[in-house]
């Protein structure tokens, strides 16, 4: 037994999370339409199908710059947090935006001639031998698959019958559709930028991008090379504070939590078997450790959720060594038990001077 | 001509063949592979586009699941070492675009005068 699928997992905080980005994009949306024609030199714009299209795809762009923004800032950062947690209803609302701006496009430049639009889009430029002039329609076409990719394989459901590794690297698909947005701006919209506030904005907005994924790329990287080694450090058995974790980040990019319980150590992956869910972050209940984003369960010494449930996670082998907590970087199968190790009692103070042994 | 009507017509393809596999998977294979998803019928819909788009990867794991194929850490393992190769990728190819896209602009950095670009528009 589990828990069934649902069309969307509705909460509060992304019903708040939904409405500010709704009101975002139609705030944006104004303000490129009405607001800023002048200074965004959209004011030449021949009718309002063309208008439109640049606000969409202007907005598809910001939305996508953001959006790639939110994961390495929260890796730098942990305020950055809650923006991360529903980062899929960002991803398939800039999908819809993407798909709004190539609709205005097709329907408008490609709409009227006997031919069918779809062909008429693939055959209007073929100057593939020279880059300006080449064809960037192509990169626009290969970003909005990609996000549609994305955005179609965001539910619950995929994550688990792709498999974390197989959907995550799927979803890497993200960076070679920003470059593509990149590409489609670059040789499309910019060679006919007369004002170029827009074309520093586009700048701007990846340069941001480029800056903190490179930043978090080193700061992890450095991270993992300190903890290279057979058994990886945790922390300090002091450290420890009874119902609460501490996280180890293994150099081979995993991360595993380690729990502190009635006065015993275990180890499980951090990832939750829902949607990978930080298990660290949680609290330990009854020898139960809740997942922090949707509830889910796993005892901490097994990694088994409470009957009738029947998800799991792997479990890792503590030692403790002159006070450090290591913990093996070989994960157990899903649902292996392992022995909590018993944290040492603290030495006795020694007598102070004086006084009766 | 010829090109782009076979790719839209690869594209069409890809698409019946994908609303097949959708079709008899979303009926019969689903229920097989995931026991959550048995007596759960609202969120099908959800899935038919993303099994037209990528169905060679769902019969791929359907597959897989089918025969027990996976091991189960492989499940578990991270990917995160992929991320740095990403990034620099990425980054060096916007770099390098918008660097191309700028020079090759035909009023940038002054206004010059406008040059052909192919032949085709004279003939």
């Amino acid at each position: 037994m589990s828990v069934k699928y649902t069309p969307v997992q509705w909460n509060r905080n992304k019903w708040i999370y939904d409405a500010v980005m709704l009101a975002g994009v139609a705030a944006f949306l104004w303000v490129f339409l009405y607001v800023t024609p002048d200074v965004l030199n959209h004011e030449r714009a021949i009718n309002p199908q063309i208008h439109n299209a640049r606000a969409f795809g202007a907005c598809a762009f910001m939305m996508l710059t953001v959006i790639l923004c939110i994961g390495p800032a929260a890796r730098l950062d942990r305020r950055f947090l809650p923006l991360l947690y529903n980062r899929r209803h960002f991803g398939v609302m800039t999908a819809f935006v993407a798909i709004t701006h190539a609709g205005y496009i097709l329907n408008w430049y490609f709409n009227f001639s006997s031919s069918d639009k779809y062909v008429g889009l693939l055959y209007a430029n073929s100057s593939f031998g020279q880059i300006a002039g080449f064809p960037f329609e192509l990169f626009g076409i290969f970003a909005l698959v990609c996000l549609l990719i994305l955005a179609a394989t965001s539910h619950d459901f995929w994550l688990k019958f792709l498999t974390p590794p197989v959907w995550k690297r799927l979803h890497y698909l993200i960076y070679a559709a920003y470059f593509s947005v990149a590409a489609h701006i670059s040789l499309g919209i910019l060679q006919d930028q007369q004002n170029h506030l827009f074309t520093l904005l586009f700048m701007a907005g990846a340069a941001a991008v480029i800056v903190l994924h490179v930043a978090a790329w080193l700061s992890e990287r450095s991270e993992a090379a300190a903890k290279d080694g057979a058994w990886a450090e945790v922390a300090r058995v002091g450290d420890f504070r009874e119902g609460f974790a501490k996280i180890a980040k293994l150099a081979n990019g995993e991360r595993v939590a380690v729990y502190l319980m009635e006065g015993q150590l275990s180890a499980i992956s951090n990832a939750c078997a829902h949607q990978n869910g930080p298990l660290g972050e949680g609290k330990i209940i009854d020898c139960l450790v809740t997942c922090p984003w949707h509830g889910f369960q796993y005892d901490v010494r097994s990694g088994r959720s409470p009957a009738p449930f029947t998800e799991m996670v792997p479990t890792y082998r503590l030692r403790i060594v002159e006070d450090m907590v290591e913990v093996h970087p070989d994960a157990n199968p899903p649902g292996t038990y392992v022995d909590p190790v018993p944290v040492p009692a603290p030495a006795d103070p020694l007598p102070e001077e004086g006084t009766p042994a | 001509m010829d090109v782009a009507q076979a790719l839209v017509m690869g594209m069409q393809t890809w698409g019946i063949i994908g609303a097949i596999v959708a079709l008899i998977f979303l009926t019969i294979g689903i229920d097989r592979i995931d026991e959550d998803a048995r007596g759960a019928y609202v969120f099908r819909p959800l899935l038919i586009p993303a099994v037209l788009l990528i169905w060679p990867i769902v019969l791929w794991r359907w597959w897989q699941i089918e025969t027990e194929r996976a091991a189960w850490a492989a499940r578990y393992r991270p990917v995160r070492a992929y991320y740095g190769a990403a990034v620099c990728l990425m980054s060096l190819g916007i770099v390098v675009i918008v660097f191309s896209g700028l020079s090759i602009r035909q009023t940038w950095p002054g206004d010059v005068a406008p040059v052909q670009l192919s032949e085709g528009v004279t003939q």
